[in-house]
């Protein structure tokens, strides 16, 4: 790494640190820097740097400088190149495309954000004509990769619509050249050989839910029709066979599960994750509730402190660590997405963790009715009564109008990090990102107040696990693995 | 500058003991780096900051219903608890915490305004970096400088009447956020199936 000499006539480090941000910790502190570097000194040497009396001559005087701490010894291109590859996102527009097919669904989930409606209510299927409309729309958001995401209520209660909006959306991107990928959110109990083969075909990526041993799965994931649990672990394993022995001529992608955690979860993490190694996963997305939409109102009885979050994360990541160690393939998510931007200087697109948010921006949700909104957790707050977050509609309003749209605009800038005071000041602020949508739903406002937010609280768990974990050689080698793709 | 006292924070008052006042000198610490430091503790406590003498402010804090604070952020919560017991632990605390956070949110401001203009380099530099190879050297175009010249000046006149035409939009969008994809690189075809 090239570095500029330092200054004539002095061996230490220079009266003034480069702009950084730091957080103590124990009795270390954390130092972390806008293009994603991260140092750990003790409070004696935070001192001897914040008054440039670091010696030159020192290890950690050399660490810092190759790091982006020391004024004097910047490397302008590295940084700048790394602080790009982080933020590479500012360069697209929205990729992620979620098209909610229905809202009726089978289950009747304890935790249910989206408030699904019952088999009856036909009226809230998707139509072939909306969906294709929001295809269209899709397709003209300036971003080379278009993912399409298929949710509900349960998507495959609108089978038809689902495979009539899987062909035109490959016919759309042959012709527009782009890249395509398609995913789908299932609970799995709907699912028939016929349906799987033409999902296979199509190369539709598939995600369910899997919330742990057989009796809090279907405690936590209400199923009149039949064992939830047993579904979800026969696709799974029906399509993890699929994805080891690919049928000619497709690309078929291993299946994963998100686990969200519900009060019932706080104390079962070893079980939990045991489900998971059992039923061949090798990753789990652990995911905190949100007191958005409907699960607002279910707060009381479904509900938990970040602090009982951020305790369940520390004991799991501690036991997948473990696991790790002896030999188990298993990562968890959350902690990979942000690893990848802590060790990679990669941005891993995770919209809920960037600056600004991905809200309208780098996302968006498509009603069934064709009703557009900044992300799904906004149609969510729109389902509940309140569609502030309702950007337009696809048979009304034109691409353009909505990127520009005043909604658009306010999303961005109130998840601007450097307008938040204490996101500004936080050192975990290079990885992490505020939700306006949470924002508002829990404190009033999309700016919030991030001292008492429980989402910052549970990030700042996050990533004081992590970082302290990082610390530990014997972890780093582990994490660094999840992360070297 | 003169902070006036709202109704409701003088009626507060009244409403019982949960008031600890921190007298903050402005000779140490400016103006901005108590109220940041308010607000970082403002999990746990209203705060309202009025002039107190010359060359002094009093940060006044109003300790929130049921909240003792326990520890150095946000990360180790607010505990609720109805114990009138608690609440000199929790003052305390509170106080302990913003004169940690003024502490730090001095060096803070230094080294903010230390670096303000670099910093802004920086984040220029890093948005328009082009992490792509250079391009090669160009060929002979077989033009002869006059021709160079004219076509030189033509595509500066396109450019121009392109930059007024974005203008007169009357929004910015340097990055092309909302342009649609055919805009931006115009159709494609023939490319491999998806």
């Amino acid at each position: 790494m090239a570095q500029k000499p330092a200054a004539k006539g002095t061996n230490l480090s220079g009266a003034v640190l480069p702009q950084v941000l730091w957080k103590k910790t124990g009795g270390n502190y954390l130092l972390t820097n806008d293009s994603g570097h991260h140092a750990w000194l003790e409070e004696k040497n935070f001192a001897a740097v914040t008054a440039g009396r670091l010696p030159q001559t020192s290890p950690l005087f050399a660490e810092l400088a190759s790091k982006g701490f020391i004024r004097s010894r910047l490397d302008f291109n590295d940084l700048a190149a790394k602080w790009k590859k982080q933020n590479a996102y500012l360069y697209y527009g929205p990729g992620l495309h979620i098209l909610v097919l229905t809202l009726r669904c089978n289950h009747k989930c304890l935790y249910c954000q989206s408030a699904a409606a019952g088999l009856g209510a036909k009226n809230t299927d998707m139509p072939l004509a909306t969906a294709r409309k929001s295809v269209d729309f899709a397709f003209n958001s300036p971003n080379p990769g278009i993912t399409l995401e298929f949710q509900g209520g349960e998507p495959l209660l609108n089978w038809e619509a689902l495979k009539g909006t899987v062909a035109y959306a490959r016919k759309k991107a042959k012709t527009s050249g782009k890249e395509l990928k398609l995913a789908l959110v299932s609970n799995f109990s709907l699912l028939t050989a016929e349906k799987a083969a033409f999902l296979l075909a199509n190369e539709v990526s598939i995600c369910t839910s899997l919330d742990g041993p057989k009796d809090l799965h279907n405690r936590n994931r209400l199923f009149t029709g039949g064992n939830s649990h047993g579904e979800t672990l026969k696709w799974l394993k029906y399509f993890q066979k699929k994805n080891a022995a690919p049928p000619p001529g497709c690309r078929v992608f291993k299946p994963s599960a998100l686990l969200t955690v519900s009060k019932y979860s706080l104390s079962r993490h070893r079980e939990i994750i045991d489900e998971y190694v059992k039923a061949g996963l090798e990753d789990i997305f652990i995911r905190p509730l949100a007191p958005i939409g409907y699960a607002k109102s279910l707060w009381g009885a479904i509900g938990y402190e970040a602090k009982d979050f951020s305790a369940f994360y520390l004991k799991s990541l501690d036991y997948i660590l473990k696991l790790n160690r002896g030999g188990v393939v298993i990562r968890e998510k959350t902690a990979a997405m942000m690893l990848d931007k802590i060790i990679n200087f990669r941005y891993p697109g995770y919209l809920d963790a960037r600056c600004p948010c991905g809200a309208a921006i780098g996302q968006l949700a498509y009603n069934y009715n064709g009703d557009i909104y900044t992300c799904d957790e906004g149609r969510m707050v729109g389902w509940a009564g309140d569609v502030l977050f309702k950007l337009g509609n696809v048979f009304r309003d034109a691409y353009k109008k909505v990127m520009s749209s005043g909604l658009t605009r306010v999303c961005a800038v109130s998840s601007n990090l450097e307008a938040q005071p204490a996101c500004a000041r936080c050192a975990y602020k290079p990885y992490c990102g505020v939700c306006p949508v949470y924002n508002y739903a829990t404190q009033g406002s999309l700016w919030g107040n991030m001292p008492s937010n429980d989402r910052c609280g549970l990030f700042k768990g996050i990533f004081e696990t992590l970082f302290a974990f990082l610390k530990n050689p014997g972890n780093t080698a582990i994490l660094k693995k999840w992360v070297a793709k | 500058m003169v902070i006036r006292r709202p109704k409701k924070e003088r009626n507060l008052k009244k409403e019982g003991n949960r008031k600890i006042a921190v007298k903050v000198s402005l000779k140490k610490y400016n103006l901005n780096t108590a109220r940041y430091a308010a607000y970082a503790v403002s999990d746990a406590a209203y705060v309202f900051i009025a002039p107190s003498g010359k060359g002094a402010v009093a940060v006044e804090f109003t300790l929130k219903n049921g909240s003792q604070v326990t520890g150095h952020d946000k990360s180790h919560v607010t505990r609720h608890t109805s114990q009138a017991g608690n609440y000199m632990t929790a003052a305390g605390n509170l106080v302990r915490r913003f004169r940690e956070e003024l502490k730090d949110e001095k060096i803070r401001a230094a080294v903010f305004d230390a670096n303000r203009d670099l910093r802004e380099f920086m984040i220029l530099k890093a948005l328009s970096y082009d992490t792509a190879a250079p391009p090669a050297e160009q060929e002979d175009s077989g033009l002869t400088p006059e021709q160079e010249k004219e076509l030189d000046a033509l595509i500066a006149q396109v450019e121009s009447e392109i930059k007024k035409e974005s203008a007169g939009s009357g929004t910015k969008d340097p990055l092309g956020i909302t342009r649609t994809w055919e805009e931006k690189y115009g159709a494609k075809t023939g490319r491999k199936r998806n």
